[in-house]
This record gives C-alpha cells, sequence and structure tokens, in this order.
C-alpha cells in the first residue's frame, strides 16, 4: 500500500544561492535537485551510488546525491555541474580540455566527471594519474575508455585545433559545448514540469503465467489516471526490428518468456509514484519451468518458445567455400577448441528514458533511441495509426551501443498518452533496463583450423550456437554475419561456418557492437596463436602470411580489388611486438608469481546492413539569410555522427564545418538517415552527406555560373563566389522560399552497393570492410588469477581519419568494452541486474593505448572513409587471452577471465 | 499505517529519546539504508538522523584511538594517526569504495550494513531467510560465485560486505553502543553473530540501541598490518577474498600474527587458530601455508564459489610473505 509522508521543506544553498525545496522523508537529494529544483544537469545512472553520474559537491566534497537523503544537505552548500561551470574559472577551464580531447562522447557520465575533477582540481593544481584515478574512480563511463578523461583533467596539451574543420582534421565536437556545461538533455531531461509518470509491471520470474485481478477496480481504488496492458493496444501487440522475425509482445499475454518481461504498466501522478508499492498491483503470479540455456532449449520435450521455430532454432547462418575437411585432412597440424561466452549488457550509463504527448491529435514521442525511423515503423504497427500520426523526436542519447536501436519505452509513452490525453514521462531504473533490455548474445563454439608447413591455412570448420533469448530482435543478423565474419580478415580458401540462433528464457540477445563477431573472434584469433605456436612460426607473421589482400576472395568469394588494409595493420604492429616480447621475456626471468605476457588479435567488420538495402538520406539547403543547414538524421549516441558528417558534408559544400547550422535528428524534419548500427554511419550517411555537399555546391556555381574550383562564403542574404574572375555575388533575397524556409536545397541518397548471398554464403555482403589488429601487454598474478592489462597498441584501417581524435575515441572505448568482456563482465538473468553486481571496467581498468590510424583508402567511402564503431572491440578480447596465454602457458576458452577462471586454469595446468 | 517522518538529532541522547520502537532507524549517511528503502527491503516509518553526530577522533590516554560513529570513512582513511599505527585500516577502506561513497559513509554505517547478496535484494523473484525468515535461501544451489564459506548455514550462506570492518578485527576494535539503559561496549569480533537459523539477526544491537565511536586498543609496537583484496575489476568491486594482516617478528621469530578474512563469511572472519599457529614459528612460507590451510579448514563451499578456498588460502600467505619481507 502507499505510505503517506510528511513533506518537510529545507533551506540549503545550491550553487551559491539560496535554495528552499520541500523534501520528503527519504527522497534522494538527485530527485530534489532534478525534480524540484530542476537541476537536470545531475544526471541518474543507476541510483544505488555504482556510478557517480549524479556526484555533486557538498560542502565542497563530491558524494552521491542518489544515496544522499535531500534532508541531510539543511544549511549546508550543494554544488552542480551548470553552478561551477557558470562561477568557477578552473571549471571552464576543464571544460575546455574536455573538449579540446574528446573527453566527452555521449556526455552522461560528463557531469560527475567533471566535478568530481573540479574538486581534486579546487587543491591540486597538477594532479598525477594516480591522483586523477581515485578521485574519478566513482564515475562509470562506458563510451571514452577514461584515457581521454585522464588527459583532459591533467591538462595535456590539446588535441582538438581551431581550423576549418574539412575532412582529416581533429576539431571539437561540434555538439560538445552543451555536455561539459550540464545543459545537454537526455531522454530524462526533456520532460516538463508535473507528467503523469509510467511505472511497468514485470514478470519476477524467466517464466510464468499470470492473472490480473480487477484492474479497474485497482484503478478506481488507487486513483491513477491509467492501468495499460495488451487490452489496451489499438494495432498488433507486436515488434520486432527484422520484419520476418517480430516476435515480441509490448505486453506480454498469458505467461512470460524473459524475467523482466512487461504484463503492464500503471500511469499515475508522480506524488503517486512517490510513494508506489509494485507489490500493490493485482498481478498473480504462477512461476513455471524455465529453459535457460541453449542445451536444454534443444532437447526433445524442451518447452517451444515459439510456434514455427522447432528445436526452438530461430534461424541459422551458412557460409563455405573450397572443402574444409578436405583442407583439414591435408593439413600439416591442426588445432581445435571450445569456446564460450556469456551475457553482456551494454551498461550504458543513460538508462530508457522519455515523454511523450499529443499536439494537435499527433503523438510525439521525445525519447533515447540510436534508430528514430524504425521506431516510428513500430509504433504504427503497435498504435494502429497513420504514420502521418506519430512524430519520433530523439534526445541526446546517454550511449547506446546497439541496445537502443530496439524500442524500449517508445509504445508504452505513446499508448499511455494517447489513453489519458496528457504529458507522460518514464525513466527506467537501472534494474529495469538491465532486465529487459537486449544483450549480447552468449556463444558456445566449435572451431577446427588446420594449415600446412609454411603455415598457410588449408581449412577451417566452424560452429557456433548463440543463446538469442526469449525473442528474436537482432539475433538473425548475428546469426548471419558470423559466418561471413569467422574467418577473421584473412584468406581462407577452405572453410565452412555454420551458425544458430536458439531461444531460451533469457533476456532477449540483440545487437551489440560487433553483431556476434567479438565472440567468434575470440575462437578464430585464440586458434590462429595456438596454430602458429604448434607451427612454430611467429604468430604475428603468421597472420601476416595469411591475410586478406587486395584481389583475394573473401570466404563469401567476395573480392576487393582495393582498401584492404589489414596487412598494413598487422605490420604496424610490429615495432611494438618485437619490443614488448622481448621485455616481457626479460621481466619472466626474474619474476616467479607475476608473469608477462603479450598478445595479439586482429579483426574485421562489413560495414552496414548483410546484403540487404541500407539506405541514407541526407537533405542540405540554404536559408534566405545565407545560413547552410544540414538535416542530419543520423543519431549521435556519443561516436561523433553530429561532427563527422557535418564535416564530410562542409567539405564537400568547401566551406568551414562550424559555419553550417545543423538540424535533427526528427522524423518530422529529417529525412530517414537509417539506424545508427554497424558502423554504417560514417560510411552511408556520410556518403549520403558529401551527395548533399556536392550536389548544393554544384546547383550554387550552376546558378552562379562560376567556375567549379570558386571559394563560396555564405551570409548577410547573398553567397559570394571567388574565381579567377574575381567576385561574384548572388542575392538570396530574391528567391523563392519554400515551405522549409530554404532558397536553395539538394537531398542525396546513397546506399551501399552489395550482393545477395547465395545458399553457401557467396555474394557480396558488404561494399566495404574495416581492419584492426590490437596488442595488449598483460600482468598475470598467478598466485591470484588476477590479470592486469599495462598498455595497448592499436592499429586501425579506417580509410579516411575523417576526424583523427574522434577514431582515437572509438578506439579507447571499444578497446575498454572489450577489455570488459574479456575479463569481468557476465550479465546472469536474474542476478547481475545492478552496476555493483555487474562490472564494468573502471578509471582504474584501462592502461595507455597507443593508436596508430592506417588509412587504406576505400573506394566506396566519403574520401576514402571506412565505418569504425564495431572493430575497435573486435580484436580486444582474444588479444587479452592470448597474452595471457603467452604469460602463463594457460589457454583460456572462456570469458570473462575473471580471477577465479585464471586461478582454475593455472591449478589444473600446474598438475 | 504510520507516515514516514525524518528528524535530525541533535546529540545520541536524543537520538535514543526519539527511537520509539522497531519502526524506527537511525539514519546515518544513507548510502546502504535510502538503497534498502527504495528496494522495500527496509521499511521503517521513521528516520532519525544521526549524521553530524560523533564526529571526532580523539586519542585516548592509554594510546588507544576512539573514532565517533559518524565519522566519514574519508576522515578515518586520511587521519594520520590512523594511517601511521592502522594502516591495513586505512586501506581496508581506500580499497572499500568510490571517493564518493567514502566521502558520505559513516563509520557507524560501514559496520552495519547489510549483505549484497542479490537474492536478498530480490524482494520480487527470490526467497531469503534474512530478508523474510522461513522462507528458504535460494542462493544455496544458485548463483553463489560471491557467497560464503565460512561460518555459513544451511539457511543463509551470504557474506558482509564491509572492507573497513575487516581491517577493525584485525585490529580487536571494540564497539561502543548507547542505548536508554546506558552504555556498552562489544569487541568486533563478538559483535556480529553468525546466521545458523535466524539469518536475520545479524549482530548483537538492539533495537534503540546506538552506535557511538569504535575504540582501536593502542598500537602494538613492531606490528606491521596490511589489507590486501582481490575482486574482478581494479577498483571498487566487493571483495572476491580480502584479508588484513598483521606479524610481529622478534628475532626471527613470529610472536604475534593477525589474520582477518572479509569476502568469505557472514562476518569479518577472524582466522584465531591460524593466527595461534604462527606464533613461535619463522616466517617462512611453509609457517604461513599451513596457518591458511587452517584458516580455511572448515570451509563448506557451493559449486559456485569452491574457488575461493584455495584463493583465500594464497591472499593470507600473499599478505603474510609481504608483511614478513617487510619485516626483513
Amino acid at each position: 500500500m502507499n505510505k503517506p509522508f510528511f513533506s518537510q521543506q529545507i533551506a540549503f544553498e545550491l550553487n551559491t544561492q539560496p535554495a528552499r525545496a520541500d523534501a520528503t522523508p527519504g527522497q534522494r537529494l538527485s530527485e530534489l535537485l532534478r525534480e524540484n529544483l530542476g537541476a537536470r544537469d545531475v544526471k541518474i545512472g543507476c541510483d544505488a551510488g555504482d556510478c557517480g553520474a549524479c556526484t555533486v559537491l557538498l560542502d565542497g566534497q563530491p558524494v552521491c546525491a542518489c544515496l544522499t537523503a535531500a534532508h541531510q544537505v539543511e544549511g549546508r552548500s550543494v554544488e552542480t555541474l551548470a553552478g561551477l561551470y557558470r562561477a568557477e574559472e578552473k571549471a571552464k577551464r576543464l571544460a575546455d580540455s574536455f573538449q579540446n580531447h574528446g573527453a566527452a562522447q555521449c556526455g552522461i557520465c560528463t557531469p560527475g566527471m567533471m566535478v568530481s575533477a573540479i574538486a581534486l582540481l579546487r587543491n591540486n593544481d597538477a594532479p598525477t594519474e594516480d591522483e586523477v584515478k581515485d578521485a574519478l574512480g566513482g564515475v562509470l563511463c562506458r563510451c571514452t575508455g577514461y584515457r581521454k578523461i585522464i588527459d583532459a583533467v591533467v591538462g595535456a596539451p590539446a588535441i582538438a585545433h581551431d581550423g576549418d574543420g574539412s575532412v582529416g582534421t581533429s576539431i571539437r565536437r561540434l555538439d560538445g559545448q552543451c555536455k561539459v556545461d550540464g545543459t545537454e538533455a537526455f531522454g530524462d531531461d526533456v520532460a516538463p514540469v508535473g507528467c503523469l509518470e509510467i511505472f511497468v509491471i514485470r514478470s519476477p520470474f524467466a517464466r510464468a503465467s499470470f492473472t490480473f485481478e480487477n484492474l479497474a477496480s485497482f484503478a478506481d481504488a488507487t486513483g491513477v489516471e491509467a492501468v495499460l496492458t495488451a487490452d489496451d493496444i489499438a494495432g498488433r501487440n507486436i515488434f520486432g526490428v527484422i520484419p520476418q522475425f517480430m516476435d515480441q509482445p509490448v505486453f506480454a499475454e498469458a505467461e512470460t518468456r524473459f524475467r523482466g518481461e512487461a504484463v503492464a504498466a500503471v500511469v499515475a501522478t508522480s506524488e503517486f509514484m512517490s510513494t508506489f508499492d509494485p507489490r500493490s498491483f493485482p498481478v498473480t503470479w504462477t512461476e513455471m519451468p524455465a529453459t535457460q540455456n541453449i542445451h536444454d532449449a534443444q532437447k526433445d520435450g524442451a518447452v517451444q518458445l515459439h510456434h514455427g521455430r522447432d528445436g526452438n532454432v530461430m534461424c541459422g547462418g551458412f557460409v563455405t567455400c573450397g572443402d574444409a575437411q578436405a583442407g583439414l585432412s591435408a593439413a600439416s597440424k591442426t588445432v581445435e577448441g571450445h569456446f564460450k561466452s556469456g551475457f553482456v549488457e551494454h551498461g550504458y550509463i543513460e538508462p530508457e528514458a522519455g515523454f511523450a504527448q499529443i499536439v494537435n491529435g499527433r503523438v510525439e514521442v521525445h525519447a533515447c533511441t540510436q534508430a528514430p525511423v524504425m521506431d516510428l515503423d513500430s509504433l504504427q504497427i503497435i498504435l494502429g495509426l497513420d504514420r502521418s500520426q506519430i512524430r519520433i523526436v530523439p534526445t541526446a542519447v546517454g550511449g547506446g551501443f546497439g541496445s537502443k536501436l530496439d524500442i524500449s519505452v517508445q509504445p508504452y509513452l505513446a499508448l499511455a498518452a494517447l489513453k489519458t490525453g496528457k504529458p507522460v514521462r518514464i525513466c527506467y531504473s537501472r534494474t529495469e533496463s538491465m532486465q529487459s533490455s537486449t544483450k549480447r548474445h552468449p556463444s558456445d563454439i566449435r572451431l577446427k583450423i588446420g594449415a600446412d608447413a609454411e603455415g598457410r591455412i588449408t581449412g577451417f570448420d566452424f560452429y557456433g550456437e548463440f543463446d538469442t533469448g526469449a525473442y528474436a530482435s537482432w539475433g538473425p543478423t548475428v546469426a548471419n554475419r558470423v559466418p561471413v565474419h569467422a574467418s577473421g580478415p584473412y584468406a581462407i580458401s577452405n572453410y565452412r561456418a555454420e551458425s544458430k540462433g536458439i531461444h531460451t528464457h533469457n533476456p532477449p540477445a540483440g545487437a551489440f557492437r560487433g553483431f556476434g563477431v567479438p565472440q567468434s573472434a575470440i575462437a578464430q584469433e585464440s586458434l590462429f596463436d595456438d596454430l602458429a605456436r604448434k607451427l612454430g612460426i611467429d604468430p604475428l607473421e603468421f597472420r601476416i602470411i595469411n591475410a586478406l589482400e587486395d584481389g583475394v576472395p573473401t570466404v563469401c568469394g567476395q573480392v576487393f580489388d582495393q582498401g584492404v588494409g589489414i596487412t598494413a595493420c598487422l605490420k604496424a604492429l610490429r615495432p611494438a611486438w618485437q619490443s614488448e616480447t622481448a621485455a616481457a621475456k626479460a621481466f619472466n626471468e626474474t619474476s616467479t608469481t607475476i608473469k608477462r605476457g603479450v598478445g595479439i588479435a586482429a579483426g574485421w567488420y562489413g560495414c552496414g546492413n548483410t546484403s540487404l538495402p541500407n539506405p541514407s538520406t541526407i537533405k542540405s539547403g540554404v536559408r534566405p539569410d545565407g545560413r547552410v543547414v544540414l538535416y542530419q538524421g543520423a543519431m549521435d549516441i556519443g561516436q561523433g555522427a553530429n561532427t563527422v558528417i557535418t564535416q564530410i558534408f562542409a567539405t564537400a559544400l568547401g566551406v568551414p564545418a562550424d559555419s553550417i547550422s545543423r538540424i535533427g535528428a526528427d522524423t518530422d524534419v529529417t529525412p530517414d538517415a537509417g539506424k545508427t548500427s554497424a558502423s554504417r554511419q560514417t560510411y552511408v550517411s556520410g556518403n549520403a552527406a558529401r551527395l548533399s555537399g556536392e550536389a548544393l555546391r554544384r546547383l550554387i556555381l550552376e546558378r552562379m555560373n562560376v567556375a567549379r574550383d570558386a571559394e563560396l562564403t555564405f551570409g548577410d542574404g547573398e553567397i559570394v563566389a571567388t574565381d579567377a574572375e574575381g567576385e561574384h555575388r548572388f542575392d538570396l533575397s530574391k528567391l523563392a522560399c519554400d515551405d522549409e524556409r530554404l532558397v536553395l536545397r539538394a537531398e542525396e541518397t546513397y546506399d551501399p552497393p552489395t550482393r545477395p548471398l547465395d545458399e553457401n554464403g557467396q555474394g557480396a555482403p558488404y561494399a566495404q570492410f574495416g581492419y584492426a589488429a590490437h596488442l595488449v601487454v598483460v600482468d598475470v598474478d598467478t598466485a591470484m588469477g588476477t590479470v592486469k592489462p599495462t598498455k595497448f597498441v592499436a592499429a586501425h584501417d579506417v580509410g579516411r581519419a575523417i576526424n583523427p581524435m574522434m577514431v582515437e575515441g572509438q578506439v579507447h572505448g571499444g578497446i575498454a568494452q572489450g577489455l570488459g568482456m574479456a575479463l569481468m563482465e557476465e550479465y546472469v538473468p536474474g542476478r547481475t541486474e545492478n552496476l555493483h553486481d555487474y562490472l564494468i571496467p573502471t578509471i582504474g581498468d584501462i592502461p595507455p593505448i597507443e593508436t596508430i590510424i592506417i588509412e587504406e583508402p576505400d573506394a566506396h567511402g566519403p574520401y576514402g572513409a571506412k565505418g569504425l564503431g564495431e572493430h575497435v572491440l573486435i580484436p580486444t578480447a582474444p588479444a587479452i587471452l592470448n597474452a595471457i596465454n603467452a604469460a602463463t602457458g594457460v589457454r583460456i576458452t572462456r570469458v570473462p577471465a575473471t580471477p577465479s577462471l585464471v586461478r582454475t586454469e593455472i591449478r589444473k595446468a600446474q598438475r | 499505517m504510520n507516515p514516514l517522518t525524518y528528524e535530525k538529532a541533535t546529540s545520541s541522547t536524543d537520538a535514543l529519546e526519539r527511537h520509539d520502537g522497531d519502526a524506527a532507524k537511525f539514519l546515518g549517511a544513507g548510502t546502504n539504508l535510502v538503497d534498502l528503502m527504495r528496494e522495500g527491503i527496509a521499511t521503517p516509518t521513521r528516520l532519525i538522523d544521526v549524521t553530524g553526530l560523533a564526529q571526532s577522533i580523539e586519542e585516548q590516554s592509554d594510546g588507544g584511538l576512539r573514532i565517533g560513529a559518524g565519522v566519514s570513512n574519508t576522515a578515518v582513511a586520511e587521519d594520520a594517526t590512523v594511517r601511521a599505527q592502522y594502516p591495513a585500516l586505512s586501506r581496508a577502506i581506500l580499497a572499500g569504495a568510490s571517493a564518493q561513497i567514502r566521502n558520505m559513509a559513516t563509520v557507524g554505517g560501514n559496520i552495519l550494513q547489510r549483505t549484497r547478496c542479490s537474492y536478498f535484494y530480490d524482494v520480487a523473484g527470490s526467497r531469503c531467510n534474512k530478508r523474510s525468515p522461513g522462507e528458504g535461501c535460494d542462493a544455496i544451489g544458485g548463483f553463489n560465485r560471491a557467497h560464503g564459506i565460512l561460518g555459513v548455514s544451511d539457511s543463509c550462506i551470504a557474506t558482509h560486505p564491509s572492507d573497513m570492518a575487516v581491517a577493525l578485527s584485525l585490529y580487536d576494535a571494540v564497539i561502543n553502543v548507547e542505548s536508554d539503559e546506558g552504555t556498552r561496549s562489544i569487541p568486533i569480533n563478538d559483535f556480529y553473530v553468525l546466521p545458523e537459523d535466524t539469518p536475520d539477526i545479524e549482530n548483537q544491537l538492539n533495537p534503540g540501541e546506538l552506535i557511538v565511536s569504535v575504540d582501536l586498543p593502542a598500537p602494538s609496537a613492531n606490528r606491521r598490518a596490511t589489507y590486501r583484496k582481490v575482486r574482478d575489476r581494479a577498483s571498487y568491486a566487493f571483495a572476491l577474498v580480502s584479508v588484513a594482516g598483521s606479524l610481529i617478528i622478534k628475532d626471527g621469530l613470529v610472536v604475534d600474527a593477525g589474520i582477518s578474512l572479509g569476502g568469505v563469511a557472514p562476518k569479518p572472519w577472524r582466522a584465531i587458530e591460524a593466527e595461534a599457529a604462527i606464533v613461535g614459528s619463522p616466517p617462512t612460507e611453509e609457517t604461513f601455508r599451513n596457518a591458511a590451510q587452517i584458516a580455511l579448514a572448515d570451509a563448506t563451499t557451493q559449486p559456485g564459489n569452491v574457488f575461493k578456498t584455495e584463493l583465500a588460502q594464497r591472499v593470507i600467505v600473499a599478505v603474510l610473505q609481504d608483511l614478513a619481507g617487510d619485516a626483513q
């Protein structure tokens, strides 16, 4: 039952100004600051003191506002980022430094990071790296890999520099200022005051049947505005990201298929919600036997999760060329292994959140997302409304990494707004976010590889099963991608790879940076090391021998006559490989307990959809006043699309990047630039931006009748073109404005050229691949089983680095996630549903990273650029496992390689 | 139903007068209680804020140190006397939580924090004898990698999460409590009670009793002490195993040894027999290995945490060897 409470007014100082607010007993300071006092620069990531995003200064000391009872600040001083930025020179300098290092990517952790850093810098002008790590150790970041943040706080020389932002230059994020001054608005920051709130009722069991008691009388008795169930869905109670595999209900009916699955939602005032006890909701659960691993799911008699998916097999993928078995038989040496990995949680610091309202009879959803147009597609089906009646306005996204491709809060928001007619908001709790969002697929992989005496791969046979959980989500994409990528970036002529996605009563596994490729790379790159050592060939040289090259077919029979950069990546690691392996050998001669190892691994990733249309459209134009406008609908989830796509467009048009007015994303305003996934935005939307910029330029040159190399300047109601003949002026005021207030416009679409895969997986799945190779040095404490990476060298072929600072940012962030996957991260449904039981790397876990940018231009990429977002974590985990192997002789075949696992394997080996 | 109220106590006497039964809770920094209330595990109707009380660290006439229950963890860890004379305490606190949490958390609250067992927290979906006595324990036979191997029972295998308390246990700290009936002092090594068949009862504190301070006995001459924590990531994760250890070595023999274990038991686990086995022996690896065997002789493991026995033994040996090495 709801518990009444007495609120009491408290008085304190907020950012040096007197503040008063009514606080309820036990109310969190974070909530009071955000909701009662509008201080939405205080971000909430976990509400449990684990992430530090809500860090504020209390009498000058950093504390977690989420664990501070609001009453306890009576008479004290509270400072937040926005206040510090306004008032304190140190904060402004730090904000500049964050921008100059790319230390804020998505920006959701930035207030916590900066507030903690300012407290440090007040007492210490020149902190050491260790002091920074201690001061910032309680703030989690999932994007940056922390190194840029350390650089920014210690005041390392700036990376970004002033300039026109043309392709190839490191400028600051064009959308960065609001991330460092506290004004960035994420999913939970945009709702107007007084919104109704939504609470979703979820299954506490992996599988359960349930019945509702009288919901109408519950609503009457409690005074809630509305209760939503499957009965309230006017369209179809189903969603999914792949049309043939749509299978997930908004609200489960009769039976739930995973813990955390929604069955109903309560819509009520914030006053009601502040004391609402979910246990009072009239639902009766009956726990049912659940199948929570892929082996049980495939047994005879196992509960079938979906009709038409016999044996709980969702689907599979298959690629073969040559004769894998014959190749293995002919091998001089073979190796084989069985590799496993668990669920991995995306762990973005911003939980899913948003608000919705009805405007002129249309429903508007403002929420964090990676795919606004796909959200619209889903809502159209669920709501049963005409497309024109729905508007998706994405907020800033506090990290996504694949999971925010699927809808989450959107249907609840839209349904509640439509049912009540009032503005509504929702923000998932951390536990709710972790329970209900998609995960990286657990994998169970068997692989056998053979090579001849010279070290050339002769045969490769891969079979992988993936736990896709209760619903398909992006599982079919994982199943398709894995066989295409499981070879790694190598030339293998006798190849067979088969994958299967299996349903279980686990959370849906979906898209997560790499779509299954990081899992297959662990198996392949680990066995490459084993095979090289068995053959007596240096592991790096073994990879170079087998590396894919221009003109050599991939395992799908696709031949790239240009742009294959893996050899260059591997060769770039040679100096570090030689010096670090020598140093490790010397170290190990005298060290008994701590053993040092150096590991390498490579990876590749095809950019964009696999053999499917994947267009992006970018629109641009000129306003009567001479401003250039870019309608940029590609979601920037921290990776930098807003900056990189603008740089490409500006270069094509021939103007400085910071002169462009950027609009979007908004489904009413921006054309569809596709989803932010599969490392496609720089390549695909970047190309659309290039085409749009080129088309606009062409249009202007034609209208002005000036030379092709004319220099254009925009402003004051005119365009000035300067060519060999002198200055030409184009008066824009005489041109007719269209309904978007443009006098000139250009809209262009780019779709990567691909070809379908045949029944053997032969075809042209991607127009381009990106390539990567990582080296890592680790120290293994053989007594405790702890593994400490001490250095990374990462070589990435990005074709052309549009913004080298942001390339480094991606590399660092990917390595941090790869390190987490390798050493500490495993989501156990029902058990690790928060950020202290589910561990992601902290600032103390990430060693220095040297990034080597390789630019092997791609003919299809804008200015030669290739995608990068996924490549950055694919080699990391196998490189770490190879380093552990080099240090200890132990081959770890399961991630995460926790101290308990590593120690167990070392003990086994010693017997 | 009673409304939830908040009130700030002006003194320990005032706090005790305000405490009127089970439904009242003393509120420290709230780093654990605010969370437990959100989860519906703690359901007080009256919050009596005791932060701001008992804020001093005072040297005692007997050479010991009295730390007020309201002192922040940061203040304890940074105190010059603590760092010099009780280094394992400072290290344990620094290893225990992030700066943000240390700045908030109080000594009294840290001692009383409750287990992080995920089944304990899972009100809707799991059975837990600590939360709902008699209901059963889903951790036994469940996902129990983080759970205890010493002092556990058939009804509960949860661990005590504190790092600080492990160091207090090593130093034989004494907890001073006040109530309407006066004051009493309880050695920390007697303070916590084992779960047996009443895991909901975690310590000797009676309702209405308030921890006011913690006494550290005078430091022993030539005692070396340290704290080591093994966890899954570099910082701010709960311990898989931690060890607070100390040695006094004289003329090539150990004359005093201390071993307290964290992450393995429902309380900071003092390995008294293991300590006794070291005293009188030379500070060799063999001595320490033998002690580590004794310390874990009664371990009761689950499939998920079987690794903890060997890991705990290894951390004990490593800590003692470090101390012995430092002493030479």
